[in-house]
């Protein structure tokens, strides 16, 4: 018997602004089933719909047609529930508070006590490697340091389901091969469900289980790529053949999807 | 070392305007009425000095007693209605409307209302004339935040207030400061003019515009000096208020060179 689905999409549409000169359908007929503990990734093209998808699934809009369904509830219940940490696209830091607040924001919102929740922003920001950065102001960060700070704001409440959006477009190659490590190694030990959106081939493979490869306009799932390299990962499987193998799938795929956008 | 950099040049133009100002009225032996030399408005106010800190401090009185009502009622209800968008929505044109009546051409009305002697006319015009500006922009404040950050809040799943004292307010604070900028200068001029209308005998206004009747010039320009040294006094308290308060906005971060 199959495991519930930690995230389901049924014949999802969404289309902004219906009705107006401005329609945008963003989203037409998804369908997908996201397994509980599963690392899955997202690329495509810009505005093929990515963002959208892991809004739909954080309940900030509702679909337009068909249901999301999340640990078997509603989208609302599951958000309602705390069922979820997001990584946006955007740093979105509060500079009214300093970088050890702005992570421990969300364990303020959910009421956890004072010491624990600066003992937990203390560590994670050591794990995203800003020890030392806890009383800056976010402008005081650079664009990576910034978006490193929202990772860990993700994930100060430990969620099930971690639903990032390009959480690392903005950093350098090296930094982001060991933050790719960092995320492999806390999505090994805990078994959180990870939803990655990126547009970086090698980075969704090295992750993942499954490449979702999105077509533009309106915003389609061209195809799913299984990616079967033996986990744990790192350095042995940058040099795997089986990854350049998948990353050429992917690349084919991709390239496909341009095509049928344009 | 830098303040003194900062500062001198303001402090030069300062001496030299009144240096030129004396210069002025003698060389060309300007009449009292029309422009007292700063020398002779020097020697008024140190012969007035005690009377001008009472009639002052009376004054000042009446332009915080204003300034509180006024700015408590105005952020009150801006954060009463913010509450309700559609709320405050509905009302902004009115209270932006209402922003550009003359309420000064209220004051002898208002004086009628609640007695020429009585402090709490002049509050009530003073509360009147900062209600405004400071509920508009608290108004402001309180809704213009960043999309992505509400879309944050909502993912947290929390409730509407906690997103008003996490988000809404700490984004409000700068606004309110603006505020509280442009209502400070215009609680004073709102308290003297109202006075200039009939009022208390140990007031400001009424002090100036007696002593002009009375062509006693220097001393209605000591008046007027006072008036000014109050206003700068509080347009000052509101910037280190804010440089304490809100030490994170870009307006007065602390430049880390
Ligand atoms: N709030 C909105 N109102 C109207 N249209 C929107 C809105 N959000 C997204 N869209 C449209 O939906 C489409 C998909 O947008 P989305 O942000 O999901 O793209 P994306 O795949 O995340 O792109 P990128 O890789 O550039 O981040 C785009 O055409 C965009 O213009
Ligand atoms: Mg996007």
């Amino acid at each position: 018997m199959e495991a519930v689905p930690v995230v389901s999409f049924d014949n999802v549409d969404k289309i902004f602004n219906r009705g107006g000169a401005d329609e945008t359908v963003a989203l037409k007929s998804i369908n997908l089933d996201i397994r509980p503990s599963e690392f899955i990734s997202i690329i495509g093209p810009s505005g093929c719909g990515k963002s959208t998808l892991l809004r739909l699934v954080g309940d900030l809009i509702a679909p337009s047609a068909g249901t999301v369904t999340v640990n078997g509830k509603e989208a609302h219940q599951a958000r309602l529930d705390h069922d979820y940490g997001m990584v946006f696209q955007q740093p979105v830091l509060f500079d009214w508070r300093t970088i050890q607040r702005n992570v421990e924001l969300p364990l303020e919102v959910y009421g956890f006590d004072k010491a624990e929740r600066q003992q937990r922003a203390r560590e994670l920001l050591q794990m995203v490697e800003l020890g030392g950065f806890e009383n800056h102001r976010p402008w005081q960060l650079s664009g990576g340091m910034q978006q490193r700070v929202s990772i860990a704001r993700a994930l100060a409440t430990a969620p099930k389901l971690l639903l990032m959006d390009e959480p690392f477009g903005a950093l350098d190659e090296m930094t982001r091969e060991r933050m790719n490590m960092e995320l492999h190694a806390i999505w090994r030990q805990t078994d959180t469900t990870v939803i990655f959106v990126t547009h970086s081939i090698s980075e969704a493979v090295f992750l993942s289980n499954r490449v979702i490869v999105m077509s533009a306009r309106p915003g389609r799932i061209m195809q799913i790529v299984d990616i079967d390299l033996p986990i744990p990962r790192g350095e042995h499987t940058r040099q795997d053949p089986a990854l350049f193998e998948a990353e050429r799938a992917v690349r084919e795929w991709l390239r496909k999807a341009e095509a049928f956008s344009a | 070392m830098s303040h003194t950099r900062t500062y001198l040049p303001a402090v030069v133009l300062f001496v030299a305007a009144i240096v030129v100002w004396e210069l002025f009225v003698q060389l060309f032996d300007i009449q009292q009425f029309l422009l007292p030399a700063p020398s002779v408005i020097g020697r008024a106010f140190a012969d007035n000095f005690g009377r001008l800190v009472s009639i002052g401090w009376f004054t000042t009185k009446e332009a915080l007693g204003g300034l509180l009502i006024g700015c408590t009622a105005g952020i009150g209800v801006a954060l009463i209605t913010a509450r309700w968008t559609i709320a405050s929505e509905t009302m902004m044109p009115f209270a932006i409307a209402a922003n550009s009546v003359p309420i000064l051409a209220f004051a002898p009305i208002v004086n009628n209302w609640f007695g020429v002697d009585n402090p709490l006319s002049k509050m009530v015009i003073v509360a009147v004339i900062v209600f405004f500006p400071m509920m508009i922009n608290t108004v402001r404040g309180l809704t213009l935040v960043d999309a992505n950050a509400l879309e944050m809040m909502r993912s947290f799943a929390t409730s509407d207030f906690r997103i008003v004292w996490h988000l809404r307010i700490p984004n409000a604070m700068p606004y309110i400061f603006n505020a509280f900028k442009v209502v400070v200068p215009l609680s004073m001029i709102g308290a003297v003019v109202s006075e200039y209308f009939g009022g208390n005998r140990s007031a400001l206004g009424i002090f100036i515009t007696q002593e002009a009747a009375q062509f006693r010039f220097a001393n209605a320009w000591a008046g007027i000096i006072i008036a000014c040294i109050v206003g700068i006094t509080l347009y000052a308290v509101v910037l280190v208020a804010e440089r304490l308060i809100i030490p994170w906005h870009s307006s007065v971060r602390k430049q880390t060179t």
